[in-house]
């Protein structure tokens, strides 16, 4: 009975590693799994993505969203190089992963769209996944010559989640995906595959309860609706502060940038704040509530390429109007 | 616990490395680790629903034993009522207290009474209790027959209602088959072992790639009928017949291939019911043990076929309302076992309701006849059409879906609410459909081919299938689990 129940298991085994070598062909062949560019940290404690890399991004299980990506020398996701000069007119993008458009084709972004509704402009995209507005803050100061040269910095900021750092700090999280473990298993492109279709959650569930099985569970307080409208408010005054001590702290141009942001989702008490002291901004709500067709991915919330040239459009009129 | 989660594929090797290798030729030791196995994997679900199954264990061991003691045939009659009264009130209070409460209320108010139904409780369902309450009334009703002689082990009675595998939503075992092969030793049986596996992989399959990937399509279309065309009706209703079928079958598959690995045998449960050609070969291939239980304990009794043809069709009749009534505490239920008696009456009254129990569709031939082409499509469309109330919520809704069906006839490009595109799913079902075809002469063998390169390649196609359906957004229960 051992001899079968060691047959069982040695084949059991073997059968397992052949499959995941096979399946793991399978993924490389079909490109299955997205590339992931490296990241790093410059001398001026930037974080970006190392330069002159390309590849492909994939969302879905099936591939449902496929695009290719290009890595400038400056570290950022674009087809062009960033050349600002006094001579020419610039724009800057400065946000996220909806502006760094890991999701489109690098060739059909929304700084690329822009530059065709207003041929005599370059459209420079300083997007990175997971910037907040202090990075961006933190980018323009640390490239400030570059960034002066430049004639509109529009700047991305979603309220819910943007403000929520008074301060400038290295994403240590962020730069942990570089470590040497995390570069080996992104060598695997199944598992790369595996994570990005959330098969591997479960896994990793039972392993932190299994971690975590002496730890006592936090016991969460229920909140009534006056406590929750205080939190409310306490945490909208907080993110106005952030918004503040980091204006404080590198400065703001009010000529030049501009925010882009979504008048619907943001909480009516920064947009007052926003109005009050004139600080510009771009509002692509009208844009994407008067659209028939829908302006997101169906597999991933980013903007689709009609979300995107809707956000190019609401660019281009701002800046169109505000030539001068 | 479920069969597609994580904790379950934990929990099996563990139980299946200690019942062979710590209690091995050992019968009453493995007994015991088995039936401790088996609280614990219902016991995660909810412990307090242990009892009843515990309750339900020690009546029928004593009533069996009873039964099978007394001389006088009136004393047995009474021992074997007792068992039945006592399963029958679980499933009553459980699982159709609130139904029956309702229907009181909605028929009085039909009379002009107006009473408040302040008498509905809240009662959770108890998993499978369906399935293990019908299990144990068949050994004392086996006993009472003269079809089987009681067990003195208790153990291994206990073990019998609660073997994991088919715990919680069948093959509904017969003790004659189950119940002896647990008082037997086991040998470890190395083929009988990766058969096992295999059914386990097929079963997975049909469940992670067939039903759940289809499930919020027809979740979608039941939940909005109303603001979808025929066309899209009539793809919802199609889908869900092969969401049911996957969903239960891929069930069964895996608690046939648990049981193997085990050295237990369970009886099959789904033989491609898909592939049948009348009504009556239908039901001869899809929820078999159901089937055979009803046609065991309730159908043969009545008199089954052997009295006239007026008590025959009132046989089936009943038959086919219990069994209705079996899968849920709501009146479509009843009105889809109601179909399908007149779906099987004619059938039954031509006297071809026996002709295809030993033969597959293209018994002989690579592919099916015209003939049998159109019979499978006739058959395939009557069971479909009686699943618009089998997937309703209420007899009204059964009604406006098929009122919406043969009125609102257009066709419109149906778009996935998930957002997925709809061609994969189509290529997915006729792949399916035409490896079920491939495989449709041994139910128990999903991968039976004799190259072993070509049975290799099928693994890496299942499991490659399993991760390019596999959605964390979808609900991963059982259909089932709710009866």
């Amino acid at each position: 009975m051992k001899q079968g129940i060691k047959k069982i298991i040695v084949k059991s085994a073997l059968y397992f590693f052949i499959l995941l070598i096979v399946l793991e062909l399978v993924v490389r062949v079909l490109h299955l799994a997205k590339d992931t560019p490296s990241r790093f940290l410059d001398e001026h404690n930037v974080e970006k993505w190392i330069p002159n890399q390309q590849g492909y991004s994939v969302t879905g299980n099936r591939r449902q969203n496929f695009s290719e990506y290009r890595i400038n020398t400056f570290g950022f996701n674009s087809y062009r190089e960033f050349t600002p000069t006094k001579e020419k007119i610039e724009v800057a993008l400065v946000g996220d992963s909806f502006i760094q458009g890991f999701h489109q084709d690098y060739y059909n972004s929304i700084g690329k769209k822009i530059e065709h509704m207003i041929p005599s402009i370059e459209v420079y995209e300083y997007g990175y996944a997971g910037y907040d507005f202090a990075d961006q803050l933190h980018l323009i100061h640390a490239y400030k010559e570059d960034f002066d040269l430049i004639d509109h910095v529009v700047l991305g900021i979603k309220f819910s989640n943007d403000l929520t750092r008074g301060d400038y700090k290295v994403m240590t999280e962020r730069l942990a995906l570089e470590s040497p473990i995390n570069k080996l298993l992104r060598k695997s492109k199944l598992l790369v595959y595996c994570k990005s279709i959330g098969i591997l959650d479960s896994p990793q569930l039972l392993v932190h309860q299994i971690l975590n099985i002496a730890k006592p569970s936090k016991v969460s307080k229920s909140l009534n609706e006056e406590e929750i409208r205080k939190e409310k408010e306490k945490k909208i005054q907080k993110y106005i502060e952030n918004f503040e001590s980091l204006i404080g702290q590198y400065g703001y141009d009010m000529n030049r940038n501009i925010l882009l942001l979504d008048a619907k989702a943001t909480d009516p008490v920064f947009m007052n704040y926003l109005k009050k002291n004139n600080y510009k901004y771009i509002d692509y709500a009208t844009y994407f509530s008067t659209s028939k067709k829908p302006t997101t991915l169906l597999y991933d919330r980013h903007w689709n390429d009609h979300g995107r040239t809707l956000i190019a459009i609401a660019i281009s009129e701002y800046l169109e109007v505000h030539k001068n | 616990m479920i069969f597609n989660s994580l904790n379950f594929f934990v929990f099996l090797p563990v139980v299946f490395l200690g019942y062979w290798l710590l209690f091995k030729n050992k019968r009453k030791s493995q007994n015991i680790f088995i039936l401790i196995a088996s609280y614990f994997f219902y016991g995660i679900w909810d412990w307090r629903f242990l009892f009843l199954i515990m309750a339900s264990t020690i009546v029928d061991f004593i009533v069996g034993q009873r039964i099978y003691d007394s001389d006088q045939q009136k004393h047995k009659k009474k021992w074997l009522w007792i068992s039945i009264l006592f399963n029958i009130s679980l499933l009553g209070f459980f699982k159709y207290y609130n139904f029956f409460i309702d229907s009181w209320v909605d028929f009085t108010s039909i009379l002009g009474y107006q009473i408040g139904s302040s008498w509905t409780l809240q009662i959770i369902l108890p998993v499978g209790i369906s399935f293990y309450t019908f299990q144990t009334m068949s050994y004392s009703l086996d006993i009472y027959y003269k079809r089987l002689v009681p067990t003195k082990d208790f153990i291994a009675f206990s073990a019998f209602v609660s073997f994991f595998p088919q715990l919680v939503a069948g093959p509904i075992e017969r003790a004659s088959n189950l119940l002896s092969q647990i008082t037997n030793t086991r040998k470890f049986d190395y083929t009988q072992c990766t058969d096992g596996m295999k059914l386990i992989v097929w079963g997975l399959f049909k469940k992670v790639v067939i039903a759940d990937a289809i499930a919020p399509i027809v979740d979608d279309v039941f939940a909005n009928y109303m603001d979808y065309p025929a066309s899209t009706l009539l793809l919802g209703i199609c889908l869900f017949s092969f969401q049911v079928y996957s969903d239960f079958s891929g069930y069964s598959d895996i608690a046939i291939g648990t049981a193997k690995l085990f050295g237990i045998e369970l009886m099959s449960n789904f033989k491609f019911p898909n592939f049948s050609r009348n009504v009556a070969e239908y039901w001869q291939r899809w929820h078999v043990s159901l089937s055979t239980w009803f046609r065991h304990y309730v159908y043969i009794p009545l008199g089954g076929s052997r009295v006239s043809t007026m008590k025959s069709i009132r046989n089936i009749s009943i038959i086919f309302l219990v069994s209705g009534f079996w899968h849920g505490a709501n009146w479509t239920f009843i009105v889809w076992g109601a179909i399908h008696a007149l779906f099987y009456i004619p059938v039954f009254l031509m006297g071809r309701n026996r002709i295809y129990m030993n033969t597959v569709v293209a018994q002989n031939s690579w592919l099916p006849s015209i003939k049998e082409v159109l019979q499978i499509m006739l058959t395939f469309s009557l069971v479909t059409f009686s699943r618009i109330f089998f997937r309703s919520e209420s007899i009204t809704d059964a009604f406006n879906f098929i009122k919406q069906l043969c009125t609102n006839f257009r066709f419109e490009m149906y778009e996935h609410p998930l957002g997925y595109r709809m061609i994969d799913y189509f290529i997915l079902l006729g792949l399916f459909t035409i490896y079920e075809f491939i495989i449709r002469k041994d139910e128990r063998s999903p991968f039976k081919f004799k190259s072993k390169y070509i049975r290799f390649l099928m693994y890496t196609i299942v499991i490659l299938a399993m991760l390019l359906f596999y959605d964390d957004r979808i609900d991963r229960s059982f259909i089932y689990f709710q009866f």
